[in-house]
């Protein structure tokens, strides 16, 4: 081959060696908080779509020594709900619901025997046009006393709001890591420039431009980025399989699944190209910005 | 091709090296840069090539006057200056063939459109049979020859050659003439730095001649037409008009 591919010995350089390395730790950090966020964002998606559309309604237990009395608070309650507008459905919880229901937190084969437990009214509702809970909570509780209402609400927002810190650490954590890089490469370059400014000076008495001597550092910067952001991806994926697996043993609803889409694919598998990109362009503005102070 | 006014280089805050260097080559003249060790040869042929500026004075290169052209005008105008460096400054990673055509990559050409012309450069050279050896396996005089053929490979206007005969003895000096007389009939303009009086004799070329910083020049040496080792070759015409001109 007459034109080598490079002419300036870059591959030599201890950049080489580093540089890999610190991008793929990056990425590796990077693919990890981007699929925690996707998790975590997928997990509150599946619960809200879950859970919206339904409310529940708890009766207390009984006051020992009163059979017969939550019966008919709950006949009560059911026919306050139907008359209420948007309510579609209200089922009273067959005990073995409940028990299902508590079985990953109790476990399974908990018996309950004679535990006064409240009793549960789950309601379904048009969810397009969904009722005053407020003011239905308190008729409810005008009705059959001690009676509460539960929509979710609160306890779904404190999820979204868990979800939405976990996608803002993601992104600052990715924010960093670009920021890293930029920082490494913008080093490594400096460093190539100091090592090879003989050749440097060679390539301009010869005719070369800037942007010449530029494209040497960048295609060394995209190749050392590329290689250590694959080499962090597939660490970062054998990762997620592992952490996958273990979900799958514990077997318990409150975690969630593991499992990514063909975007979600591909938005980690843009990580090492998006780096690669960057290190690139890092390379050229950094040797552009030196050499033009250069006489 | 090259106008010196009252040119004057210093290095930093060092003394004079050149002071008040006026001068005029024509295109298509050959020219000698004689001098003394020290004196400045050197240091005059990296202001022709745009690697230093003049510190006073004007400096006109190709019609321009070198102060006012941008890097990428440089860039430019480098490519129409063939360099032998006094100390080759050949890549050592690059084989001699790369060597040589590197000035042809950097100014953007196809590789398959110039692999014939480079590797008959070389043979050209005597060094059909090294084209793939790395510099450091060479002799001096064979890095020497690359070095040339890296000067000429790009079809210069003007070549400029510092002590291109130092490392080689006096038969392969006058070969290397030859060479670049070669290329000056083809339109090539020439300055040829050397310390070699006796080589400088042996043709009839005028001389640019330093001392103590400033530039005299000497028509072609009446002498040389008479001197050994085949001035024959190259003395016709040469020294008429239009070779050059003492300012
Ligand atoms: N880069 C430089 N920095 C400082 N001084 C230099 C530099 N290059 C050359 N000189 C000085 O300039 C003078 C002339 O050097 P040079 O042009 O190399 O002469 P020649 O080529 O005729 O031997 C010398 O005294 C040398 O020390
Ligand atoms: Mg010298």
């Amino acid at each position: 081959m007459l034109f080598r591919r490079t002419d300036l010995p870059l591959d030599r350089d201890p950049s080489g060696r580093f540089l890999p390395w610190l991008i793929a730790l990056m990425v590796y950090l990077a693919a990890l908080a981007l699929v925690s966020a996707m998790t975590m964002g997928k997990m509150v998606e599946r619960w809200d779509t879950g859970l919206s559309g339904t409310f529940t309604v708890q009766v207390p237990p009984p006051e020992i020594g009163a059979p017969g009395a939550q019966e008919a608070a709950i006949d009560r309650v059911i026919e306050l709900l139907l008359d209420t507008k948007a309510v579609r459905s209200a089922e009273v919880l067959e005990p073995d619901e409940i028990a299902a229901l508590l079985e990953p937190w109790l476990g399974a084969g908990a018996t309950y025997g004679e535990l006064p437990l409240p009793a549960l009214i789950s309601v379904g509702i048009d969810p397009a046009a969904a009722p005053d809970y407020q003011d239905l909570a308190r008729r409810l509780a005008e009705a059959a006393p001690g009676t509460v209402l539960d929509d979710h609400q609160s306890w779904l927002g404190q999820l979204l709001d868990l979800a939405r810190a976990i996608e803002l650490v993601a992104a600052l954590i990715v924010i960093l890591v670009g920021a890293s890089a930029i920082a490494m490469v913008i080093f490594a370059t400096r460093m190539g420039l100091a090592i090879h400014g003989r050749v440097i000076e060679l390539l301009h008495l010869i005719g070369a431009q800037d942007a010449y001597v530029a494209r040497e550092f960048e295609i060394h910067a995209l190749r050392l980025a590329l290689r250590g952001g694959v080499v962090g991806l597939l660490f970062a994926i054998a990762t997620v399989i592992l952490v996958a697996r273990l979900f799958d043993r514990l077997d318990s609803v409150l975690l969630p699944e593991l499992t990514l889409s063909p975007i979600e694919w591909a938005a980690l598998a843009m990580l090492p190209l998006a780096i690669a990109v960057v290190a690139m362009l890092t390379a050229r503005f950094t040797v552009l910005g030196n050499l033009g102070r250069m006489p | 091709m090259i106008r010196f006014e009252d040119v004057a280089l210093r290095y930093g805050a060092g003394p004079e090296i050149l002071r008040q260097v006026s001068f005029h080559l024509e295109p298509g003249s050959f020219h000698f840069l004689a001098g003394s060790s020290g004196a400045g040869k050197s240091s005059l042929l990296k202001l022709m090539y745009l690697a230093q500026r003049p510190t006073s004075g004007r400096a006109h290169l190709f019609g321009r006057d070198v102060t006012t052209l941008t890097r990428g005008e440089t860039a430019l105008m480098r490519r129409r200056i063939g360099v032998v460096f006094q100390d080759f400054r050949l890549l050592d990673h690059l084989t001699a063939l790369e060597n040589v055509a590197l000035p042809l990559k950097v100014s953007g050409q196809r590789e398959n459109k110039v692999q014939q012309h480079v590797a008959e450069l070389l043979a050209w050279v005597g060094l059909a049979d090294h084209i793939h050896a790395y510099p450091p396996t060479l002799s001096g005089g064979q890095q020497q020859r690359v070095a040339i053929a890296r000067a000429v490979v790009g079809r210069p206007s003007l070549l400029l050659a510092d002590e291109p005969t130092g490392n080689v003895d006096d038969r392969i000096a006058v070969r290397l003439l030859y060479l670049f007389e070669e290329l000056n009939k083809l339109g090539t303009t020439i300055v040829i730095a050397t310390h070699n009086e006796s080589l400088v004799s042996r043709f009839s070329y005028p001389v640019l001649s330093l001392s103590g910083g400033e530039v005299r020049m000497r028509t072609a040496p009446a002498a040389a037409s008479a001197g050994a080792g085949g001035t024959d070759r190259g003395s016709a015409g040469q020294g008429s008009a239009g070779q050059g001109s003492a300012a």
